[in-house]
C-alpha cells in the first residue's frame, strides 16, 4: 500500500531510500508469494499438497465427471493392426471387437486402464510388498512379509517360463502392457484418478511382469495353511485327541466330485517313510496372516435332463473381500474367432468367469494343504549352507530393498533353499534365534495361468476345457463347465503335490530328503467328472472328493454348510430355470443354525430362563424359519449365542501360550450331539466338572448382556443392522469412498455368503441355448473413480438379488448404447 | 476500468490456460498481466485474487451441480473439512490468495522497471 504512495509523490526527489523501498517492497511480496506457492505444492504432514488437489481445472473436482461426458468418438492407440470397436452399454461395460488376439488384448489393457488404472497400480504394488513406498513405515512389516512369501520370486519364475516355453502368450501379454502404458502417456493431468491426487504419487509403466504378478497375488489371497498351528496342536493335544478333534473325513462329507466316483487310472505310488520324526520346537511364532474367513465360492452347472428348456445353466459367484473398487471388471472381447463376456481381473488377460458362444465356465477356491513348512538346520551364522541328509547344501541370498516415503530404503536378506524361501528367522516371526523355516509353495514355480484363461475363453467343448486347463498350477480352483452341446462338468485343477497321509499337515524336518515332496500328481489324475448320474455337478470350496480318492488330500478349512444345501436343493430341484438359480445364489438359508440352534435350545431348557428380554429372545428364535434375510432379528441373536457358546468351549486354549486353530462349527456340533457331558466340555483350570450345558447357558447369557448392549446403543438388531455389510475402499482409510451398511441378507456359511466385509464378489448365471442367455452383477461398478455415476451404481441391484442383462453383443445393435469408441492407430 | 479488466483478463486466462498448465505458470503469468495492466500493488492484489478466485469458485461450483457427483462432499469427508461446499469455498480462498500475491508481485516489478521514466517526465 505504501508502495503506491512513494510513487505517487514521485514530485519529489527520489531518494536512494525510496528506490531501497521499493526493491524492498518487491522482493518482499515475491517472497511471499513463492512461499504460499511451495507450500500449497508439498505435503505439509498427512494433508496432501493443497492447491494441485483443489486446482478445479487439473485437481479432484474434474474427477467429478463420470465417464460418459468425456466420451471420444476416436482415440489413438498405436500398434494396432486394424481399428478397434469399443462398445459401452449403458452400465459402462465394454465390448470390445478386434481383428485378432494381439489387437484385442491390447485395447483390454487400454481401456481396463481407463477406468481402473489405480487399482491395477496399487494392487500389483501391494503383491510386490512395495506399499511403504507411497505410505511410509506403516506399512513395512505387510511389505516385508509379502517379500518373504516370495511372491515377486514367483513371477519372475513366471515371466521367465513365458520367455522360455511360450513366446505366443508373452506377445499377448505384453501387447495387454503395451495398451496400459499407452493409455497413461495419454492420460491429462485432470484425469488421473483421484487416489493419486490425493496420495502425491504417479502412475508407474505397467508391463508382463505385473500381469504375472496379479495372479501371483491371487493365489496369495486364497490359500492359507495352518501348518503351525496343527504342530503345536500334535504336541499340547497328542496326535489321538487331534485326529479325534480334527477328522479328515467327518461323517456326511458332501465332496465337490459326486460320491461313487470310480477313479479309473492307475495312481502313482507315493512312499511313506518308515519313521517319521517331526520337529519338536515349541512353535511360538508369528503365524501368517490367512486368508479372511468367509473368502469361499459357488459355483454349480445343471444339465439339460433337469432344467425346463432343456438347456444346461451354469452358476458361478466367487466370495471374496468387498471391495471398491471392485476386484472385477465386466467385458465382452471379441474376435472373428470367439466373443467371451464375463468378470476380468484388472491386470490380467480375458475373462476369468464368464462365457463365450459355446461354453461357459466358473471357479471356485480349491482349498487344499498347498503350503509345506520345513526346519532348516544351518551349518552357521553365515546360513550360507544347510543340511540335507548328509551332506551340505548351498544357499541363495535375496536381498530385498523395501523403499520407505520418508525415511531410508530398508534391506531385507531372504535366504532361499531348495524349498524355497526361509519365510520366519531370526530377523522375522520367530522369538528363537535358532528356529529357521522354509517355505514350499507351488506358486514358487513357473507356471502359466495366464494361458489357461486365453484359451478357455475360446474353448468350444470339453476337451478344449480339459486342455485350457492343462496350464493351470496355482491357486487352486474348482473349474466348472457346462456347453451348448449338453455337456456339463467339474475338474479339480492346480498342480498338487503327492503327499503320503499326513505329510504337510505340521512342520517337517527340511534336512531329512524322505520329507521332501515325491512328485506331482498327473493333471489327468486331478479329481473331475463329466455328465454325472445326478444331473449336476457343484463345488462350495468343500473337501473335493470322498475318502476312495487314491491321493492324500487335506485341509483345514473345508466347508460342510453351504455344500450340503447347495447339492440338496440341486438333487431335488427339477424344470430349473434361470431365475432359479438367481434364486439360489441369494439364498439365505442358515444351515448351521438349523442343526446348532436345537441343540443350544435343548440345553438351555427354557423354564430356566426368567429375565423377561431373554424370554423375549428366546421366543424370537424358536418363530424363527431359518432364513438370515436382512430385515430377521432372529439370526442376529443366533449368531452371537452360537459363537460365545463356541467360544466357551475353547476358551481354555487360549492358555496354551502358542498359535492354534479350535475345531470347527461342524465339529463342535457333532460333539454337543454325541457327548454333552465328556471330558472334553470341561475345564481344567476350575475345581467344578463342567458340561456342554454349562457352556451354552453361559453363552446364551453373554448373548443377552451383548444384546441388551446393542439394544441400548444402537436400538434395531436386525440381521442386516447387526452384520453391516460394508464395501471398503482399498484404502480403508478412505472411508467416504467405501458403501456401509448395505441392506442385505445372508452370511458365512450360507449360500448368498455376504457377511461384514466378504461376500459374493461376482454373482454369473448363464443358460446355454441356441442363444446364450447370461446375467451377471458385482457390488460396485465399472469405474474405479469414486466420484463417477458408475463408481458403485451395482451395488443397490446386487444387494437386492437382481442381475444385469449379460448377453453377448454385435458390434452393430444399436439399443442400449452409452457411447462407442474406435481406437486406431 | 484497468481494475476490471484485470479481474476479467484474470478469469479469462485461468478458464482458457489453467487446464493445459499448472497453477503456478498461471501464477507467473497472472503476475506478467498485473505488470503490464500497471494498477498499483493493493489494486493489483484484489482485482488478481478476485479474478483467480472467483473463477476457481465457479468452476468447482460449476463442475459440482453439473455432474451432481459425490465426490466433492467425499473429499470434504475424507479430508475433515465437512461438506463439498466448504471445500469450493476454501478452493476460492487458495484461488484468491494465489492469484491475489501474484499479481502483486507482478505490479511491483513493473514499479521496479518503471522507476526511470517515472523519474524523467513525472520530476
Amino acid at each position: 500500500m505504501s508502495v503506491g504512495r512513494i510513487r505517487d509523490s514521485g514530485k519529489f526527489a527520489p531518494s536512494l531510500y525510496f528506490q531501497q523501498m521499493k526493491y524492498f517492497s518487491f522482493f518482499f511480496v515475491l517472497a511471499i508469494t513463492i512461499a504460499l506457492a511451495v507450500a500449497v505444492s508439498i505435503p505439509l504432514g498427512s494433508i496432501p499438497p493443497l492447491a494441485p488437489l483443489l486446482d478445479p481445472n487439473r485437481g479432484f473436482w474434474q474427477n467429478s465427471i463420470s465417464e460418459d461426458a468425456l466420451a471420444e468418438d476416436e482415440l489413438v492407440l498405436d500398434n494396432l493392426s486394424a481399428p478397434v470397436s469399443v462398445v459401452y452399454d449403458q452400465n459402462l461395460i465394454p465390448h470390445i471387437f478386434a481383428e485378432n488376439d494381439a489387437d484385442l488384448y491390447r485395447a483390454q489393457g487400454y481401456v481396463t486402464a481407463q477406468h481402473r488404472l489405480w487399482q491395477m497400480d496399487f494392487q500389483t504394488l501391494a503383491a510386490a510388498g512395495r506399499i511403504s513406498e507411497i505410505v511410509g513405515p506403516v506399512a513395512l512389516d505387510l511389505d516385508r512379509i509379502t517379500r518373504r512369501k516370495g511372491l515377486a520370486f514367483g513371477a519372475e519364475l513366471g515371466l521367465k517360463y513365458l520367455q522360455e516355453n511360450d513366446p505366443e502368450t508373452l506377445v499377448l501379454v505384453e501387447a495387454y502392457a503395451d495398451g496400459v502404458n499407452q493409455y497413461i502417456n495419454q492420460m491429462d493431468a485432470a484425469s488421473m484418478p483421484v487416489e493419486y491426487k490425493i496420495l502425491n504419487y504417479k502412475p508407474e509403466a505397467w508391463s508382463a511382469y505385473k500381469s504375472l504378478l496379479l495372479l501371483k497375488y491371487m493365489s496369495d489371497m486364497l490359500v492359507g495353511d495352518r501348518d503351525l498351528e496343527y504342530s503345536n496342536l500334535r504336541k499340547i493335544l497328542g496326535q489321538e485327541m487331534l485326529d479325534k478333534l480334527f477328522p479328515e473325513f467327518p461323517t456326511k462329507v458332501d465332496p465337490v466330485i459326486e460320491v461313487g466316483k470310480v477313479w479309473d487310472f492307475q495312481p502313482l505310488p507315493v512312499v511313506k517313510p518308515d519313521s517319521v520324526n517331526y520337529p519338536t520346537d515349541e512353535l511360538v511364532i508369528d503365524p501368517l496372516p490367512q486368508p479372511a474367513e468367509g473368502a469361499g465360492s459357488n459355483n454349480w452347472a445343471v444339465s439339460g435332463s433337469k432344467t425346463k428348456n432343456g438347456n444346461p445353466i451354469l452358476a458361478n459367484d466367487p466370495h471374496l473381500g468387498l471391495n471398491l473398487p471392485s476386484l472385477w471388471y465386466s467385458m465382452q472381447l471379441t474376435t472373428p474367432e470367439h466373443s467371451a463376456k464375463g468378470a476380468t481381473l484388472p491386470g490380467a488377460l480375458g475373462i476369468i468367469s464368464g462365457f463365450n458362444q459355446n461354453i461357459a465356465w466358473g471357479v471356485t477356491n480349491a482349498t487344499k494343504d498347498a503350503r509345506d513348512w520345513y526346519k532348516i538346520t544351518f551349518q552357521d551364522d553365515s546360513r550360507k549352507a544347510y543340511k540335507y541328509g548328509n551332506e551340505w547344501k548351498t544357499s541363495t541370498f535375496r536381498i530385498e530393498e523395501i523403499k520407505v516415503k520418508g525415511e531410508d530404503t530398508y534391506l531385507d536378506t531372504v535366504v532361499y533353499t531348495h524349498y524355497g524361501p526361509v519365510v520366519y528367522d531370526r530377523t522375522f516371526g520367530a522369538n528363537r534365534q535358532d528356529v529357521n523355516f522354509a517355505l514350499r509353495w507351488t506358486v514358487h514355480m513357473g507356471s502359466n495361468e495366464q494361458k489357461t484363461f486365453m484359451q478357455l475363453n475360446k474353448a468350444k467343448n470339453h476337451a478344449d476345457y480339459n486342455e485350457a486347463l492343462n496350464y493351470y498350477v496355482a491357486p487352486a480352483q474348482n473349474f466348472v463347465f457346462a456347453s451348448k452341446s449338453g455337456d456339463v462338468a467339474m475338474r479339480i485343477q492346480g498342480k498338487f503335490p503327492l503327499k503320503w497321509k499326513g505329510q504337510g499337515k505340521y512342520f517337517m524336518d527340511g534336512s531329512d530328503p524322505r520329507m521332501e515332496w515325491q512328485g506331482f500328481i498327473p493333471n489327468e489324475q486331478n479329481a473331475s467328472t463329466l455328465n454325472p448320474q445326478r444331473g449336476f455337478v457343484s463345488s462350495a470350496n468343500q473337501h473335493p472328493t470322498d475318502s476312495t480318492y487314491p491321493y492324500y488330500v487335506f485341509d483345514n478349512s473345508y466347508e460342510h454348510y453351504r455344500n450340503r444345501r447347495l447339492n440338496g436343493k440341486l438333487t431335488e430341484m427339477t424344470g430349473i430355470t434361470v431365475e432359479d438359480m438367481k434364486d439360489l445364489q441369494f439364498d439365505d438359508y442358515y444351515t448351521l443354525a438349523t442343526e446348532a440352534l436345537p441343540i443350544l435350545m435343548k440345553l438351555v431348557g427354557d423354564s430356566t430362563v426368567t429375565d423377561p428380554k431373554a424370554k423375549q429372545y428366546l421366543e424370537e428364535l424358536k418363530s424363527w424359519d431359518f432364513y438370515a434375510d436382512p430385515n430377521q432379528k432372529a439370526p442376529t441373536l443366533f449368531f452371537i449365542w452360537w459363537n460365545e457358546t463356541h467360544q466357551n468351549i475353547w476358551k481354555s486354549w487360549k492358555d496354551f501360550g502358542a498359535p492354534v486353530v479350535t475345531p470347527n462349527n461342524y465339529r463342535t456340533i457333532e460333539l454337543l450331539l454325541s457327548e454333552p457331558d465328556g471330558a472334553i466340555f470341561d475345564l481344567k483350570s476350575t475345581a467344578s466338572i463342567e458340561t456342554a450345558r454349562d457352556h451354552v447357558k453361559s453363552g446364551f447369557n453373554q448373548m443377552v448382556e451383548k444384546m441388551k448392549i446393542w439394544e441400548d446403543s444402537e436400538g434395531d438388531y436386525s440381521w442386516a443392522n447387526y452384520k453391516k455389510t460394508t464395501i471398503q475402499h482399498l484404502v480403508p482409510q478412505f472411508s467416504s469412498f467405501s458403501v456401509k451398511n448395505v441392506y442385505t441378507g445372508g452370511g458365512s456359511g450360507i449360500l448368498n455368503a455376504t457377511s461384514g466385509r466378504n461376500g459374493a464378489s461376482w454373482r454369473m448365471v448363464v443358460e446355454l441355448g441356441n442363444e446364450m442367455t447370461a446375467f451377471g452383477i458385482y457390488p460396485g461398478g465399472q469405474s474405479g473413480n469414486p466420484g463417477s455415476k458408475f463408481y458403485d451404481n451395482f451395488i443397490p441391484i446386487w444387494a437386492n438379488g437382481d442381475y444385469l442383462n449379460f448377453n453377448l453383443r454385435t458390434p452393430d445393435q444399436e439399443e442400449g448404447v452409452l457411447f462407442k469408441t474406435t481406437l486406431k492407430d | 476500468m484497468r481494475f476490471i479488466f484485470l479481474v476479467i483478463m484474470t478469469v479469462i486466462l485461468v478458464v482458457f490456460l489453467n487446464p493445459v498448465l499448472p497453477f503456478w505458470v498461471i501464477m507467473i503469468l497472472i503476475g506478467a498481466l498485473a505488470g503490464l495492466i500497471g494498477l498499483k500493488g493493493a489494486e493489483s492484489f484484489l482485482a488478481g485474487g478476485l479474478g483467480m478466485g472467483l473463477a476457481w469458485l465457479g468452476q468447482s461450483l460449476y463442475i459440482s451441480v453439473s455432474t451432481g457427483s459425490p465426490l466433492p462432499n467425499r473429499m470434504g469427508e475424507l479430508m475433515g473439512l465437512g461438506s463439498g461446499m466448504t471445500l469450493a469455498g476454501i478452493t476460492a480462498v487458495l484461488g484468491f490468495l494465489l492469484g491475489g500475491f501474484s499479481a502483486m508481485t507482478g505490479s511491483l516489478l513493473r514499479n521496479l522497471l518503471m522507476r526511470k521514466p517515472d523519474n524523467l517526465y513525472r520530476g
